[in-house]
């Protein structure tokens, strides 16, 4: 019982990291209609501001979260702003082509500066625990989902009580329409992936103290934002983090099984997604329009 | 003094010219010997790829500062041409094959990593052109029947072996084994390697978990080694992992005697990225700058050492990635001498039958291509630093054993 417990556990807590990674990858997925694969390149910068700030200035990890969220909300901002909103109504090819493109850059430029060591914050609290019996419940990962679950809750009061949320959700119901009651297009594109960046920051902070991070390492964070925004359904913040905490289950559960069951970890989870899509679409929490 | 040096080159001169219709004179200085070599520049090998380069130029340096190689009394200087794979094993191959029919490469230098290996391999076979290699070990790329690769570092199989060794001589004698590995190649023959040695030396497997390569989130695996309860933890993978599985046993509280992770711990980011947190940690390697071998040729140890601070300063020592790469370089170069040739089929022949021994240990290939010969040490980070602490001819510190509990540290 108590195994199962800590699995659970353990599988909510790898879920609070999943949901960081989603939510922004789930706005800019949905309401500027792309699916930016530069996106776990931004989640590695947040973790190097985090790191450099760490390592340089002594701040605590998880003061330097708001500053990665602003530092990533200026580069999303003039990203799009200066790049991809060239291509904001061009066939879906493109928008792969372009972030993909962008995504080589940062992590070669990632390169250039901090060369491909594996860095890694690890705070004088790291890998202390509150103990139940046998069950850990660590506390840096317990803050990361804590982290995360704000930064939903954030972003969820932030598009649905704010003008610019509220202008954000127009134009992902109807860009044209939108544009003809007067709101402005191209700041509103760049707020939302500015937006998305910031959330890809915060992330990245979280994941420098429960990973190593080197300027390569993002690919796996955009694949894992897809198939949470996927499972959980586009659209909705709260969809996102039911999504990022049942991947963290499944995938918790899929290492469990024993032998080599970890190594289908992963083809678990996707064959989940594959099943959500043939059988709700709209996933798991998500609304059709 | 330049006037001399400048009489001294026209004595020269003038005795290559006097000498150069005739058959008994040769020139000193032959035609350039180009080495062709992919390495993952970027992309996710770029670290590993790039303490390669340093090792093979660290040798390229050190042989045209004397002329070259000596083939029958004629110098040869050395080019090493290199291209970026962007880590990906296909593209190596592909930039082999262009090296040799393009750059016109009389022989091949590895790339990093056994999945590169394997495809290079298969390249300097086809092409019948000799491939020295120092950082592919997993066995299923020697034992094709390949004829023109050769490995000058211990095969995946010894990795962790060392520790086993190690273990069976410290008091408390630990008794079982936790094994994570992730499933790539490299990993799972590392860890086939301590399934059927463990035994031998009266240990017992109690787990044996696989997990995806390149896997972020190693939780559940590191709460089935702790429910196993074994004394050693082991794991085969890399060094993301191995610093991903170090943290998440100290967050759930996996109190093993001894930690031991095949790759990883030898490098320095595995220090820096875990601070304290990374003390006691053993880790097989192929070579420490503590290791005592007499070189037949070359630089000793400590030479090698101070070589490698000049040329790359503020890196600290070289790992053992830089020196078996430099080794590489050694045997290509003896193989060459021996051979008296530039001929590729004479050279492998000479590599077949080199046996010799560098500041890396000794080289001599078995039927297959691979070192089997030189032993794997094993290293343990005691207060923020690499000791070598097994075996005990080449150790220069004592395994700090058993490992504290975390909350004892």
């Amino acid at each position: 019982m108590d195994a199962f417990v800590q699995l659970v556990i353990l599988g909510l807590l790898a879920g609070g990291v999943y949901v960081a990674v989603g939510v922004g990858f789930g706005l800019v997925w949905g309401v500027l209609n792309i699916v930016n694969l530069a996106h776990g390149a931004l989640v590695v910068v947040g973790g190097y501001i985090t790191w450099q700030l760490f390592t340089g200035f002594g701040l605590d990890p998880f003061l330097t979260l708001p500053l990665d969220a602003a530092a990533l909300f200026i580069l999303g901002y003039a990203l799009q702003r200066g790049v991809i909103n060239r291509i904001i109504r061009a066939p879906l090819l493109f928008t792969f082509l372009l972030t993909f493109g962008v995504n080589l850059v940062i992590v070669n430029i990632l390169l250039l500066i901090f060369g491909s060591d594996f860095r890694s914050v690890t705070p004088a609290y790291s890998g202390q625990g509150l103990e139940l019996g046998s069950v850990v419940i660590p506390y840096v990962r317990l803050a990361s989902l804590g982290a995360a679950i704000l930064l939903a809750a954030g972003l969820a009061f932030l598009l649905n009580r704010t003008r610019i949320g509220l202008a954000i959700h127009a134009i992902s119901a109807d860009r044209d329409a939108a544009q003809l009651v007067g709101i402005d297009l191209r700041h509103a594109y760049a707020v939302t992936y500015g937006l998305g960046a910031a959330c890809a920051g915060i992330a990245g902070g979280l994941i420098a103290m429960i990973q190593a991070i080197t300027p390569t390492a993002g690919e796996p964070y955009t694949l894992q934002a897809f198939v949470v925004v996927i499972l959980g359904g586009l659209g909705r913040v709260s969809a996102t983090v039911v999504g990022g905490l049942a991947f963290g289950l499944v995938e918790a559960f899929g290492q469990s099984i024993p032998g080599s069951g970890s190594v289908f970890a992963n083809a678990i989870a996707f064959g989940l997604m594959v099943l959500v899509l043939v059988t709700r679409p709209q996933g798991l929490m998500g609304r059709l329009h | 003094m330049a006037m001399v040096k400048l009489a001294l080159l026209a004595a020269v001169a003038v005795a290559a010219l006097a000498c150069g219709g005739s058959s008994g004179g040769a020139p000193t200085t032959g035609s350039t010997i180009i080495l062709g070599a992919p390495l993952g520049l970027t992309g996710s090998l770029t670290k590993e790829s790039i303490l390669t380069q340093q090792g093979y130029n660290l040798w390229q340096d050190w042989i045209n500062e004397r002329g070259g190689i000596v083939v029958n009394g004629v110098k040869h200087p050395v080019t090493i041409k290199y291209y970026d794979d962007t880590s990906n094993a296909n593209q190596s191959a592909v930039l082999m094959q262009k090296l040799i029919t393009e750059d016109k490469a009389n022989f091949l230098l590895g790339p990093y990593g056994s999945a590169a290996t394997a495809t290079d391999a298969a390249i300097a076979e086809q092409n019948e052109i000799p491939m020295v290699e120092a950082n592919g070990a997993a066995q299923s790329i020697f034992n094709q029947g390949y004829k023109y690769t050769f490995g000058v570092l211990s095969p995946a199989n010894k990795y962790l072996q060392g520790v086993i060794d190690m273990a069976a001589t410290l008091s408390p004698k630990p008794a079982t084994i936790a094994m994570l590995s992730a499933d790539d190649n490299f990993s799972l023959e590392v860890a086939e390697g301590v399934n059927t040695y463990a035994a031998t030396k009266g240990l017992n497997v109690v787990l044996y978990k696989k997990y995806k390569n390149g896997a972020t989130n190693l939780s559940a695996e590191v709460q089935a080694a702790k429910a196993s309860n074994a004394d050693i933890v082991l794991n085969s993978g890399h060094l993301q992992e191995a610093i991903a599985i170090n943290k998440a046993a100290k967050e759930q509280k996996v109190n093993a005697k001894i930690f031991a992770y095949s790759v990883g711990p030898s490098t320095p980011d595995f220090i820096t990225a875990l601070g304290k947190d990374a003390d006691y940690v053993y880790g097989g390697s192929q070579w420490t700058p503590q290791v005592k071998y007499t070189p037949a040729f070359y630089l000793t140890v400590a030479d090698y050492v101070t070589a490698y601070k000049a040329k790359y300063p503020g890196l600290g020592d070289p790992d053992y990635h830089v020196a078996e790469s430099t080794a590489a370089c050694l045997a290509l170069q003896r193989a060459i001498e021996n051979a008296k040739s530039l001929d590729p089929k004479k050279v492998r022949d000479a590599l077949a039958a080199l046996d010799v021994t560098v500041f890396f240990g000794q080289v001599k290939f078995d039927s297959r291509g691979i070192n089997i010969y030189k032993p794997m040490v094993v290293e343990q980070i005691q207060n923020g630093a690499h000791h070598t602490v097994f075996p005990d001819s080449v150790a220069d510190a004592k395994p700090q054993y058993p490992t504290p509990a975390w909350d004892q540290r």
